[in-house]
């Protein structure tokens, strides 16, 4: 047993790239950073390399004719990750165009071997590789000898005990690269431009030994460097240990903060519990929101709030606004173009964690559909679906609310499908009775749970909502044109 | 240490010519591995034609031909001068390379890179 090699994994100090990489860079792995120009190789090779350069593990890195390296160093001294004391004593660079202009690869590698052997580091980076291939082609004939070149290289630098990467452009030509094969890492980023949005995208092709996480990462490049929103997933299922914020599907009822609901829902919302709230414009879904988190804050369970929706200075909204401002409830308000729903999971979490909280409120899912960027619309409702997995995984009680369309031919409660994902459903209408416009509303589901099944008239008044008497008088409701009940009087005397 | 240690204190212009050259020489060989022989060469010729707007007698660095060839021409405009002219010229054209490159990749880094050879400015008048 304890005869096995153990692998040590480095931290890489990109925010999110170790949880991809399943808990940080295998030590004297060699690996490829691939991606098209700007998409953030060197940026991210730069990161990794003064997160990790010590004294005792300096890192050499080698640049290649690619990018002129007084241009490297101009742009990529703005980081804030850029660190000036690392330089010469835990970082030094190297230009190679001179060899590689020579087109003699076995030069090349005895500059690198000569560089290595001066400087033993522990980290090698070669920025960009794709320079030396092209110049190898022009003057090589066949790929046998590059093919040795950089299995050449690959044994040697594992062989120096280094941990290395590449960097390059190699999966734009062709997909088999000799040089695919002898990596131990496969780092691929991307970068996807649709309407006016520019989303980034990192794929961990490979990773020998490591159990990865797979799928595309959106990740962002701020001036703190990278930071990487690994696709949403169940907390617990990668042997973490689970978060243990709030009662976990207890049989804890919460308080919705608006007369009579509770009762409506069967005593109020089941913890850990999903609500979808749907109603036209102006039914007072976000009423309803604010009336929820606020009474969490009554009850001393903090929460917090997702906003994709402007909302007027009213009221209920200044209650809101008083709140976030007392730190009583987190805000997400973001309102980039091209935001992916696994960055808004990344911020969601860490806020949920940061300030304990056991209420969500999500305003709305209409909203939020429009503020992602358009590549991520496509998969919106498997999002949802992973976004609902991760909450359900905190233990979160979470109520989001969705525009629905007045139809009055058919019933809905959501146009993305979300209804058969939440645990709970209330939907809000507007019926016509005597020539005016009433709301009402009524409890559709509650997952596991009796609940009251009465549809319920109700008023949005400057203290919130005022939930009235069950709609006896008219049937035909949900239709928007109710008649009044025949035999109304009866009816009630029977059944009361 | 200065040019003005280097040149010693043979007051003439051959050793002001040799100081400047064996000091720039020195600092392209700390530049050359990081930015590359030809990231250095750009900027050396640019120094040049810089420095050449006060001291119209330096060779351009416009001239063709290697920097070799550069260099050599430079020793002998700096030669045919009398000390102090030479001294003055040499140390414009080796600021104006630093100043160059500083406006480029940042006054922290290239401190860092050139230090070995060429102290900041106010540890000079000090020394």
């Amino acid at each position: 047993m304890s005869t096995k090699v153990t692998i040590h994994r480095l931290c890489t100090g990109v925010p999110g790239l170790d949880a991809i990489l399943g808990g940080g860079l295998p030590e004297f792995s060699f690996n490829l950073i691939t991606g098209p120009p700007g998409s953030g190789k060197t940026t991210l090779a730069h990161q990794i390399m003064f997160a990790l350069a010590t004294r005792e593990k300096p890192a050499l890195f080698f640049t290649v004719l690619g990018e002129p390296p007084l241009k490297m160093l101009r742009y990529q001294q703005q980081f804030s990750f850029f660190d000036f004391d690392k330089l010469n004593e835990s970082i030094r660079f190297v230009n190679l165009s001179d060899d590689v202009t020579t087109g003699n690869l076995n030069n090349v590698l005895a500059r690198i071997t000569q560089e290595v052997e001066a400087f033993s580091p522990a980290l090698v980076f070669v920025d960009s590789f794709r320079s030396i291939i092209q110049e190898a082609a022009l003057q090589t004939e066949g790929t046998s000898s590059l093919q040795l070149f950089i299995q050449q290289l690959g044994m040697q630098l594992s062989g120096w005990q280094t941990t290395s990467f590449l960097i390059g452009e190699f999966l734009s030509e062709s997909g088999s690269h000799p040089i695919l094969t002898v990596a131990d890492g496969l780092l691929s980023l991307e970068q996807s431009v649709e309407r006016n949005s520019m989303v980034r995208k990192m794929q961990l092709m490979k990773m020998r030994g490591q159990a990865i996480l797979p799928g595309m990462h959106t990740f962002r490049i701020s001036g703190d460097g990278i930071e990487i929103f690994p696709a949403a997933r169940v907390r617990g299922d990668t042997g973490e240990e689970p978060l243990t914020i709030g009662p976990l599907r207890s049989k804890k009822r919460l308080t919705m903060g608006v007369a009579r609901l509770d009762e409506m829902l069967g005593g109020g919302l089941p913890a850990g519990y999903s609500l979808l709230v749907a109603g036209p414009s102006g039914s007072g879904k976000t009423i309803l929101a604010t009336a929820f988190l606020a009474e969490g804050v009554r009850q001393g369970e903090p929460g917090v709030i997702v906003a994709f929706e402007q909302t007027p200075s009213q009221s209920w909204v200044r209650t809101l606004d008083d709140m976030i401002r007392a730190g009583q409830i987190g805000l997400i308000n973001s309102r980039s173009p091209d935001l992916s729903i696994d960055e808004i999971v990344q911020h969601l979490t860490d806020l949920i964690q940061q300030m304990k909280a056991t209420r969500v409120v999500i305003d709305s899912l209409s909203g939020f559909e429009l503020a992602v960027a358009p590549t991520f619309r496509e998969d919106f409702r498997e999002s949802l679906f992973r976004m609902f997995a991760v909450l359900s995984g905190l233990g979160v009680t979470v109520l989001m609310t969705s525009e629905l369309e007045d139809r009055y031919i058919d019933l809905r409660f959501s146009p993305y499908g979300a209804a058969f994902l939440t645990d709970a459903i209330i939907v809000q209408r507007y019926i016509e009775v005597e020539s005016s416009l009433q709301r009402v509303m009524a409890v559709v589901k509650v997952r596991a749970s009796s609940h009251n099944t009465e549809i319920r008239r109700y008023e949005i008044t400057d203290d919130g909502i005022v939930i009235g008497d069950p709609v006896s008088d008219f049937e035909g409701i949900l239709g928007g044109q109710p008649t009044r009940t025949k035999g109304y009087r009866m009816v009630k005397r029977g059944t009361s | 240490m200065t040019l003005a240690h280097r040149a010693g204190s043979a007051h003439d212009a051959t050793a002001a010519a040799e100081a400047t050259i064996s000091t720039w020489r020195q600092m392209a060989g700390l530049c050359t591995p990081v930015i590359g022989a030809r990231g250095v060469d750009v900027i050396f010729r640019r120094s040049m034609y810089l420095t050449g707007k006060t001291f119209p007698w330096l060779a351009s660095g416009e001239e063709q031909g290697g920097s070799a060839a550069l260099l050599a021409s430079l020793k002998v405009s700096l030669t045919g001068r009398d000390a102090d002219d030479a001294a003055a010229a040499g140390y414009t054209l080796l600021a104006t390379f630093l100043e160059l490159l500083a406006t480029l990749i940042g006054e922290s880094l290239t401190e860092r890179l050139v230090s070995p050879v060429w102290a900041p400015s106010e540890q000079e008048t000090v020394s």
